[in-house]
């Protein structure tokens, strides 16, 4: 894929890889934005290569999990080793002017999220905000169709009942 | 049950992603933002190198730890005397003749270095 048809199609699902970058950090905006960033510059920089066995989309979201992971390894290093070289952190949390402006809603299902497994959280994402099938989740999270089939299941009962309780 | 059946939570999502969407960087801010992250990335090589020099650091000290571990610690057989705390039990009148070989002739020990009045304690 030349280098102009790349960009865009980075373009085209930018907003999606947004989103899936934002469920990977735990809701954090900024850390969002850098896994972003830093997965682009490895697209763009060909240290990640598409090889086309996947959808684009499969492909660019695997990147960016894969990136926000490292990135919070490296943040959970620089939280346990304070060395000066290394700047500032962000924490995880969700950003709390963002919380703010959320729709209650939004917050009971993210509070609702927050409770299930990353497995859980991550398939039922993939499948009802990125309107992806359960295969492509599973390629997206690296795991079997069967177990992706399994945190669906599990992670959709528990979200339910997590939604039906009152808020506290 | 598939994963088209589930509207509620579809809906939901749906929603949430509008609220994402709303507020996110534009495409090209976020790649002129990771441009200027790769110009600003000179820095990297210095962390690279102190990630390496601490690496040969730890495994320096892991590699003279499983040396000195294998080599162990030496314990002199000869010096050493254990006793048991129940040894006093066994030093009763007449414990010599446990510990020496009878000769014939000869009576040892002599009888008369067993006391009499000598109770256990």
């Amino acid at each position: 894929m030349s280098p102009d048809a790349l960009e865009l199609e980075l373009e085209r699902l930018h907003a999606a890889a947004f989103g899936w970058a934002l469920a990977c950090c735990a809701g954090d905006r900024a850390a969002a934005e850098d896994a972003l960033q830093a997965s682009y510059l490895k697209i763009l920089d060909q240290s990640a290569r598409f090889d086309g066995r996947a959808s684009f989309r499969t492909w660019l979201f695997g990147v960016v999990r894969r990136t926000a992971a490292e990135q919070w390894r490296r943040a959970a290093l620089r939280r346990l080793l304070p060395l000066a070289v290394l700047e500032a952190a962000p924490d995880g949390r969700p950003d709390p002017a963002v919380a703010l402006a959320r729709a209650e809603a939004t917050r009971r299902l993210e509070a609702a999220l927050a409770s299930l497994s990353r497995r859980q959280r991550e398939v039922l994402h993939l499948v009802f905000y990125q309107d992806l099938s359960i295969a492509e989740a599973a390629a997206v999270a690296g795991i079997s169709v069967g177990t992706a089939r399994t945190h669906y299941e599990r992670g959709k009962t528990a979200l339910r009942r997590l939604l039906k309780e009152e808020p506290q | 049950m598939s994963e088209h059946d589930d509207h509620d939570l579809r809906d939901r999502f749906q929603r949430l992603r509008r609220e994402d969407v709303a507020g996110v960087t534009s495409f090209h801010a976020t790649l002129a933002a990771a441009a200027a992250r790769r110009a600003a990335s000179p820095r990297a090589p210095g962390i690279r190198v102190a990630a390496a020099a601490a690496f040969i650091a730890v495994l320096g000290v892991a590699v003279a730890l499983a040396i000195r571990g294998r080599r162990g610690i030496s314990i002199d057989l000869a010096a050493a005397r254990w006793e048991a705390p129940s040894d006093f039990l066994l030093q009763v009148p007449g414990a010599e003749l446990l510990r020496t070989v009878p000769e014939l002739g000869r009576v040892t020990p002599p009888f008369h270095y067993l006391d009499p009045d000598w109770r256990t304690p």
